[in-house]
């Protein structure tokens, strides 16, 4: 009984609490890191985003929500085009912006 | 005395750098561009994701000094025309100023208009421009073309410095009819941009766009 117990709590500690699902974009002309100041900046100070990820060389925008919160697709896409650029593929990734950031290293 | 606010003055005043003008929708960008017959320095605001509104200043001298100019303009920078591609961006611009000029070879204060266009395409490794501008005030016009281009060593990640070798052809007719070839140095990091070197000449350059 008392090793069922520890499973459990063993089990319940390894299980993420909130299953994080992050937007991930790819963005046509992003090629320069001074002139994509506007995307992190812009979607940062939005109210839902705990996390941008901005990856030149994969021309991707990755947004992670805050915890119980939901990104507004729509704003973002918006925000991004008034830094200047165009989407031209929106995902939705359950992984957290961490996760993607570290996939996205391993693949260069 | 005179010789310090002359110095302070063309620190403070100085540019034409030429990335993009204007920063992204409601941030501020502070542009300098610093050379002996040619100081320039902007602040500008972007209204717009296309538009931004400034001031800037701009001194202009001969090689032997014996002419001198300075304008003070309210700027207009438009995005005329973007193009997004997967490994590019080029861009048309329209810059604009208006104001007035004061010199040592004319007496007292013109006003001054000073319409220019600017073309640029750029990859993670290339880049290009075409500039051209004139400035004009009852009895002179000065026109001012260039042309950048240059590479990256390598692709640079959003969050690496990332150095570029940048050759530039410029000529000023108000210092010369012939061509100012200045390579430079640039080096972007995140949300500053910095450009030195030196013309053949040996006359020293520096610019900078800082946004924010």
């Amino acid at each position: 009984m008392k090793k069922i117990f520890i499973a459990t709590l063993l089990v319940i500690s390894l299980t993420p609490a909130f299953a994080v699902t992050s937007m991930k974009a790819t963005v046509n002309g992003m090629v320069c890191a001074f002139c994509a100041q506007g995307i992190e900046k812009r979607i940062s100070k939005m109210p839902a985003t705990k996390a941008v990820y901005v990856d030149l060389k994969k021309k991707t925008v990755v947004v992670e929500p805050k915890e119980g919160m939901s990104l507004d697709q729509k704003a973002i896409m918006e925000e991004v085009k008034d830094a200047g650029y165009d989407i031209v593929k929106v995902e939705s990734v359950p992984k957290s912006v961490a996760e993607i950031k570290a996939e996205l290293v391993v693949d260069k | 005395m005179k010789l310090w606010i002359l110095f302070i003055t063309s620190l403070l005043v100085s540019l034409t750098v030429q990335a993009a003008p204007m920063g992204f929708k409601d941030s501020w960008m502070t542009m300098g561009d610093f050379s002996k017959t040619f100081r320039e320095a902007t602040t500008n605001y972007a209204l717009t994701p296309r538009d931004a509104i400034g001031l800037t200043s701009t001194y202009m001298q001969t090689d032997n000094q014996s002419q001198r100019q300075m304008n003070n303009e309210l700027t207009y920078t438009r995005l005329l025309k973007r193009w997004n591609m997967p490994d590019a961006q080029a861009n048309i611009w329209f810059i604009g100023g208006i104001g007035e000029t004061r010199g040592n070879f004319f007496n007292g204060a013109k006003a001054t208009l000073s319409p220019g266009m600017q073309a640029d395409y750029e990859t993670t490794r290339l880049y290009a421009s075409a500039n051209a501008r004139i400035y004009v005030a009852d009895g002179i016009t000065n026109n001012i073309v260039s042309a950048r281009t240059g590479f990256s060593f390598y692709e640079a990640n959003y969050d690496e410095t990332q150095p570029w070798i940048i050759v530039e052809a410029r000529r000023m007719s108000m210092v010369s009819n012939a061509y100012e070839v200045t390579p430079m140095l640039r080096l972007i990091h995140n949300r500053f941009f910095v450009e030195a070197g030196a013309n053949l000449d040996g006359q020293p350059r520096l610019s900078f766009m800082y946004v924010y």
